[in-house]
């Protein structure tokens, strides 16, 4: 093994541009205008970007596959003024996903309490809406909306990159109209 | 396996024998089981799972069955005993055996004796003690929780002491798009002394929920355990149902159904390959990997009109037909793929900050996976192949066989190039299935009878094993186990001696899933 690897050995900086970019070609029309349309609003509310910490309650991990989606090369989001980040603290957003296990429940309270105001909920995905199959199993709540104020629901099992950004495009029409 | 049975039958004068299916063989004992299990361990069988039935032979009792499966028979065993007020544990036999314990203790209020470990398994703290939801005298319903934790019943993890030592908590909300678990390090310096994994945050009663509901509703369920296991967990699921109610599935339903499962298999892994390599903060790296789990998801949808092949799947057969110029093109696309795919991970492979942090980081010896019971991936990168499809092969894997590569350094990267060689071996099984696709029907009629059975498959994380019972025609109960429920338990003896950075890589370069786990 050790062979194979270090007599081919190069440099790693000639390997960067050895990759072939050129063939990837990727435009989906409606998503970048969707995306266009969002990082105006985002810009004006929020000055320029917005930050969003993740809570999976429960879901069946396909909303984050698709989240986690959105930030490669393909979809690209943070191009749009859109952050995940490690921490509550600096969040705007706190994005939930899954129909809100009871062994979740300390854990997102306390997430979205350290999270600083002024803060927005969104409910990600059938079951954080309240509308999945497991809504009433003994094991969860049923739906974020029961723990947290959510301001926006993304329905779908799970939601597309482009619903996703539909869903936070909605948001923001909600934000400037409260205002 | 007969004349084992018989020879096992002179010592064990009193157990009987069922043969439900050719593949599965129960023996019925009434006797305490420690003597007859120590006997099978002996035989060298291994205990694949575990788990307890509330009123399953409507005896108004629960029973305790022990699965085992042996290297030499194609066949799997089950010990089937009633449960006492009781029981002794066979943790001192089967290292992985307390788990299975403390889950049916959770489940069930089945008390085993002298094991290593009594604290509470699925149900965290907020659950109300004598609270046991599998029991059917619990109808499934919203129950009352506990408002307050007192600090007396809170989770007592291992704690190593000593000067220097100091620990980490970690979880349950981390720091990346990631669902929950927490991990709890003993570190000195920078070096992992011990980690305890605490799990079960993302449990939703999956098992629960599926009692009472008919075999249809039952298979949306199985699909909604894992996201990118919906292929192997809905096909584990109809493999049960159909040799419960003898139900023949047309040929070319069984090829799309490989070709979905294959499909899965490729664009999991890509994520875990992509993930590894973003881990070892080379973002450039990871692009193509995960261009090529967009582009294969696109064809998901192509194919099945989900991303996810949610509702592919159903009883007797799939949902939709794919055309044959679709599958020309799919057919096409994966020849580029393979060809664009080997050169990106030779190109990975070829940075020698890459096999800095690949190499001897994380290594899972090659004598846990027996005892452990690992699989998939992660077992073919230590040295021994038990992959389900080869094993116990079901749909078409008899006919077109699985690669039998293994490594035997056990470490990242062992389980990347592991990784790498099953995306390009599905690849090639796609093509195969593409070749040899007969015309003719999708799905067949069939009608739902009363039954149990077990059904195994090889998810892209290794051995899923189901057990259905169909009573009145709706699902009695439904038991999931997961290769991650066995898996997880390998990065704790993974880690040690390795530094804090490298956690998040082994952990990706196993790429486990919580909520298959957590059920």
């Amino acid at each position: 093994m050790r062979e194979m690897i270090y007599n081919k050995m190069a440099i790693p900086i000639s390997n960067l541009f050895k990759r072939k970019t050129e063939s990837f070609k990727f435009k989906d029309k409606e998503f970048e205008e969707l995306g266009l349309k969002l990082k105006k609003e985002v810009d004006k509310i929020f000055g320029k970007s917005i930050s969003i910490r993740l809570v999976d309650t429960g879901s069946d991990n396909s909303p984050e596959i698709e989240l986690v989606n959105l930030t490669t090369p393909y979809y690209d989001i943070e191009r749009f003024g859109i952050n995940f980040v490690a921490s509550p603290r600096h969040a705007d957003i706190i994005l939930v996903t899954g129909p809100v296990a009871l062994n979740m429940l300390e854990a997102l309270k306390k997430t979205y309490e350290a999270a600083p105001s002024p803060k927005f909920v969104i409910a990600l995905g059938d079951d954080a809406c309240g509308t999945g199959i497991f809504k009433d199993s003994y094991a969860v709540v049923g739906s974020v909306e029961k723990v947290l104020p959510v301001d926006m629901k993304i329905p779908g099992n799970p939601p597309t990159p482009e619903d996703i950004l539909k869903g936070m495009l909605g948001l923001m029409q909600k934000i400037k109209n409260k205002e | 396996m007969e004349k084992f049975i018989h020879e096992l039958k002179k010592e064990f004068t009193k157990i009987k024998t069922i043969v439900n299916n050719p593949d599965e063989i129960y023996l019925i004992s009434e006797e305490n089981v420690f003597k007859l299990v120590e006997a099978l361990k002996n035989k060298k069988f291994n205990l694949i799972s575990m788990f307890a039935a509330d009123n399953f032979d409507n005896s108004r009792g629960i029973d305790l069955f022990y699965v085992f499966d042996n290297e030499e028979y194609k066949e799997i065993l089950i010990v089937k005993t009633h449960a006492k007020t009781s029981n002794i544990s066979i943790f001192s036999l089967f290292p992985t055996a307390y788990l299975y314990e403390r889950e049916i203790k959770d489940g069930f209020g089945v008390i085993f004796d002298s094991t290593c470990d009594t604290r509470r398994l699925f149900l965290h703290e907020i659950y109300p003690e004598k609270f046991h939801p599998l029991l059917k005298s619990f109808k499934n319903s919203k129950i009352p929780v506990k408002k307050k934790i007192s600090e007396s019943e809170e989770y007592v993890f291992r704690e190593v002491k000593g000067e220097g030592i100091y620990q980490i908590p970690v979880g349950p909300v981390h720091a990346g798009i990631i669902a929950p678990g927490h991990f709890r390090f003993s570190v000195i310096g920078e070096t992992i002394f011990n980690l305890e994994i605490r799990h079960f945050w993302k449990h939703r009663g999956v098992e629960k929920l599926s009692e009472g509901k008919t075999p249809e509703e039952g298979l949306l369920i199985s699909e909604s355990i894992c996201g990118d296991e919906s292929v192997a967990n809905s096909l584990a699921y109809c493999n049960a149902i159909e040799k419960i109610c003898k139900i023949r599935v047309p040929q070319r339903a069984v090829h799309l159904r490989v070709l979905f499962a294959e499909m899965e298999r490729i664009y999991s892994l890509l994520g875990d390959l992509s993930g590894m390599i973003v881990d070892i903060a080379y973002p450039a790296g990871s692009s193509p990997f995960f261009i090529f789990r967009e582009e294969i998801m696109r064809w998901n949808e192509a194919i099945s009109k989900s991303r996810f092949y949610k509702g592919s799947l159903k009883i007797g057969g799939v949902s939709s037909d794919v055309s044959p110029i679709v599958l020309k093109e799919l057919s096409d696309y994966l020849h580029k793929f393979t060809k664009e795919f080997t050169t990106n991970v030779n190109t990975i492979l070829n940075s020698y900050f890459v096999s800095d942090r690949f190499e001897t980081t994380g290594i899972v010896k090659k004598e846990l996976i027996g005892p452990m019971n690992l699989s998939g991936p992660l077992a073919r990168a230590s040295g021994i192949n038990n992959d389900v499809r080869v094993k116990h092969p079901y749909a078409l894997y008899e006919k077109i066989v699985p690669s039998d590569r293994v490594m035997d350094k056990g470490d990242v990267l062992a389980r990347f190039l592991i990784k790498a060689d099953t995306i390009k071996d599905s690849a090639r099984i796609i093509k195969e299935v593409i070749n040899s696709i007969p015309s003719g029907n999708i799905s067949s009629d069939y009608k739902i009878t009363d039954g149990y059975s077990f059904s195994i498959v090889e998810s892209s994380r290794g051995q899923n094993l189901h057990f259905v019972v169909i009573k009145n025609k709706k699902i009695d109960r439904y038991k999931i186990r997961t290769a991650s429920f066995c898996n997880w338990y390998a990065i704790e003896p993974a880690v040690i001696g390795n530094i804090v950075p490298d956690f998040p890589l082994i952990n990706k370069s196993m790429n486990l899933s919580y909520e298959g786990n957590d059920l």
